[in-house]
């Protein structure tokens, strides 16, 4: 019995790129590079290069306008120590971000809780939070400044119906911080409501049901059911609120600016002084030395944020 | 087919580009003239002058673009050094320096530096201020000083016969316009004095510094390009200065408070009487404060007199390829209509002794501090100074931390520390920039 004859069948013929992706999908490593690849350039060229960069200058005296660039070595960072408007700004931006992150996100909590009792309006309230967060800082913090106005600002008006005399809110140095954290506090409240208003939405009705049927009451059930499944949520909102509570600028140079005729209290930021040294002072060196500690200093936070939020 | 198609096609392609490239190495008149302005009410006089220059440059476009004071200043800075930025450059006097010291800035044409060394036409303290060692480096187009404002009304109503001469008559003046509340709160400023900001607080305690002592805070050092601080050879004045503000500022004497409108809105607003600012105000307070019955005058006088200026100079950048359009548009900006422009849209005095500005001064009185010559008012400036807005920042955030301190009252030991506070304030930043002179 012959054995049967294996017919050779024309195999379907393949584009080159059809084959050099199926090549791809075998060497796995390959393909990821090659889809990612684009990707972490640009990431690279536009995220890392700029940070890269910073550092190497920060050991520059690097002036913008003159063309020698000498080596200093650490000098930036030993003028740091001796340079009192750094420490007033970076005194003035621990004491904004520690006000503004605790202010905001309690809250933000509390309206998020508030919301949740009410389902069907909740996203109507939402809306209404939020609209603050999409306007710009800019038009935001001019129309901030004239509610500030001492003598036509609402602020004080409404203050005088309980006695209380005249306030200079942007003239004053304690009083500018807290003028700040009033504005930020406005700015970002909206957008952690929703993050909050999600993770309570995430929260199974079950185990709150249960908890009711086990006598506990609202206060025991926010401080151990409702506060320890939102951990991860609460871990986010602090990080991130952070993080844009110590680049604070915006309002800042809004808020002082003399356009108006009437310059305010220099209040001293970290990010101000960075763009002050790089961009007025012209010791570009100088700043990427602020910049640094800067960014080192906000990691360092973060670390601990994570640590202390970490799942036990 | 194909092949000879595309050929073809290459072949008139390069042609149109050569014959583009060769029209426009032929023709250097050609191209965009870019000018960027720190101070964008001064748009309206090179506006002005664009026909006039079309006439001369009919295929040069003009790019005129303005941009916040300090944000100009920030982009200039980045993009001049790197060969970019604009062809004519405004600059102020006090960043005028980085870009002569740097090699930045084209040499002025012969019969513009005539102009500009001919004391005929330019006052040589304005002349000096664009040199370096005797040669020009632009030409200096319009200064801004400071004079007293004052509101006509509240005098009349305080009895008061005029603006205050001297700067014990500013302060008694002051202390008698000042309105306070049964409470003791001040309801209305004597005197709006300049309490935030340090460089600006610094210049305007350095304009009664001035007056008390006969010399600035930063002086030139001997050696060009240096700077001295005063504070110290002059340590009692600067002192009692200083304890005369915190006198006018706390107790019995106060006549201002920072709980008040401050500044040029303050004045505008009614909420004080008194103010020493620069010519811009005038426009400001009509605008913002049109029933305000106010006049200017000069600055009160100590021991000296004389009043600060800040000047504007223009020039050209170095790496421009369109050096000769920006000058001949310089040529054209010192003409007499261009000047008028500057001086009716922006306030600020165009500084050519040659021209004539009498017609805008009658109808516009309350220029009369800024525009007409008094016999012994001196004008001065600030000498070169490459740390000037760094050192005038840090030194006058110091002195504006002093006006808060209640305890320099009556205090001369605490004030001369605070004097001596800002002396070092200033000594350290000019000593970190090489141009201390002891």
């Amino acid at each position: 019995m012959a054995a049967p004859q294996s017919v050779a069948m024309p195999r379907p013929r393949r584009s080159r790129l059809g084959e050099a992706l199926a090549r791809m999908k075998r060497n796995r490593i390959g393909f990821v590079l090659c889809a990612l690849g684009p990707v972490l350039a640009l990431f690279a060229l536009i995220r890392i290069y700029p940070i890269a960069e910073t550092i190497r200058l920060s050991f520059f005296d690097y002036h913008i306008t003159r063309r020698r660039t000498p080596f200093v070595g650490l000098q930036n960072y030993l003028y740091l120590f001796e340079d009192s408007a750094f420490h007033d700004a970076l005194r003035n931006t621990i004491v904004f971000s520690v006000l503004a992150v605790i202010t905001t996100l309690l809250i933000a909590l509390a309206v998020a809780i508030l919301l949740r009792s009410i389902e069907k309006a909740a996203p109507t309230f939402e809306l209404l939070f939020y609209i603050p967060v999409v306007t710009p800082w800019v038009p935001a913090s001019v129309i901030w400044k004239w509610i500030y106005d001492p003598t036509h600002g609402p602020i004080n008006y409404f203050l005088s119906f309980f006695g209380v005399p005249r306030l200079g809110w942007l003239l004053d140095p304690v009083l500018i911080v807290l003028a700040l954290v009033v504005v930020s506090v406005w700015k970002l409240v909206g957008y952690f409501v929703v993050i909050y208003g999600v993770g309570l939405r995430a929260i199974p009705e079950e185990v709150l049901e249960a908890a009711s049927l086990d006598g506990c009451n609202a206060w025991q059930k926010l401080c151990h059911i409702v506060l320890p499944l939102l951990r991860p949520i609460i871990l986010f909102t602090v990080v991130t609120c952070t993080i844009i509570c110590f680049n604070v600028f915006a309002p800042v140079y809004v808020l002082t600016a003399s356009s108006q005729g009437a310059p305010a209290y220099d209040l001293k930021v970290l990010v101000g002084e960075i763009y002050a040294n790089g961009f007025v002072y012209y010791h570009m060196g100088y700043a990427g030395a602020q910049c640094v500690v800067l960014l080192l200093f906000v990691m360092s936070l973060l670390v601990v944020q994570f640590l202390a939020f970490r799942e036990k | 087919m194909k092949r000879r198609t595309v050929l073809a096609g290459g072949v008139s392609l390069a042609l149109v580009g050569l014959a583009s490239a060769a029209r426009a190495a032929g023709d250097p008149m050609s191209g965009k003239l870019s000018i960027w302005l720190g101070y964008g009410e001064t748009g309206p006089a090179f506006r002005l002058a664009l026909p006039a220059f079309k006439e001369m440059y009919p295929n040069v476009q003009v790019e005129i673009l303005s941009f916040d004071l300090h944000e100009y200043e920030a982009k200039l800075s980045v993009a001049v050094p790197t060969g970019n930025g604009p062809d004519l450059l405004t600059l102020h006097d006090y960043i005028f320096p980085h870009y002569y010291e740097n090699d930045m800035l084209d040499d002025v044409p012969a019969d513009l530096a005539k102009i500009v060394n001919d004391p005929k036409i330019v006052e040589p303290v304005f002349a000096k201020i664009a040199s370096r060692e005797g040669k020009p480096w632009g030409v200096p187009w319009w200064k801004g000083s400071r004079a007293l404002f004052y509101n006509t009304a509240h005098f009349k109503d305080a009895g008061l016969p005029g603006p205050p001469k001297t700067m014990q008559e500013m302060w008694n003046y002051a202390e008698k316009l000042t309105k306070k509340n049964p409470d003791g709160t001040i309801q209305r400023a004597g005197i709006t004095l300049r309490k935030t900001e340090g460089s600006g607080g610094l210049q305007k305690f350095g304009d009664h510094y001035y007056a008390t002592t006969g010399v600035q805070i930063l002086e030139a050092g001997p050696k060009p390009g240096t700077i001295r601080v005063t504070l110290k050879d002059n340590l009692d004045a600067a002192a009692q200065l200083l304890m005369d503000y915190v006198a006018h500022l706390h107790g019995p004497k106060k006549v201002d408070d920072w709980s008040l409108k401050a500044d040029a809105a303050g004045f505008a607003n009614g909420a004080a009487s008194m103010l020493m600012r620069e010519d811009w105000v005038v426009a400001y307070v009509r605008k913002n404060g049109p029933d305000i019955k106010f006049a200017t005058a000069p600055t009160p006088r100590g021991k000296a007199w004389g009043n600060f200026n800040f000047v504007e100079i223009l020039s050209v950048n170095k790496m421009s390829k369109m050096k000769k359009p920006a000058w001949d548009f310089i040529r054209l900006l010192q003409e007499q209509k261009y000047l008028d422009s500057v001086l009716q849209d922006s306030g600020w005095v165009p500084l050519r002794l040659d021209r004539n500005f009498s017609a805008f001064l009658n109808k516009n009185p309350e220029y009369k501090a800024f525009l007409e010559p008094y016999p012994g008012y001196v004008s001065y400036i600030e000498p070169p100074n490459t740390a000037y807005v760094e050192c005038t920042t840090r030194t006058g955030d110091v002195i504006l931390a002093s006006y808060r301190d209640a305890s320099l009252l009556n205090n001369p030991d605490g004030a001369k520390r605070a004097i001596m506070r800002a002396h070092d304030a200033a000594v350290g930043i000019l000593q970190k920039a090489g141009i201390y002179a002891p």
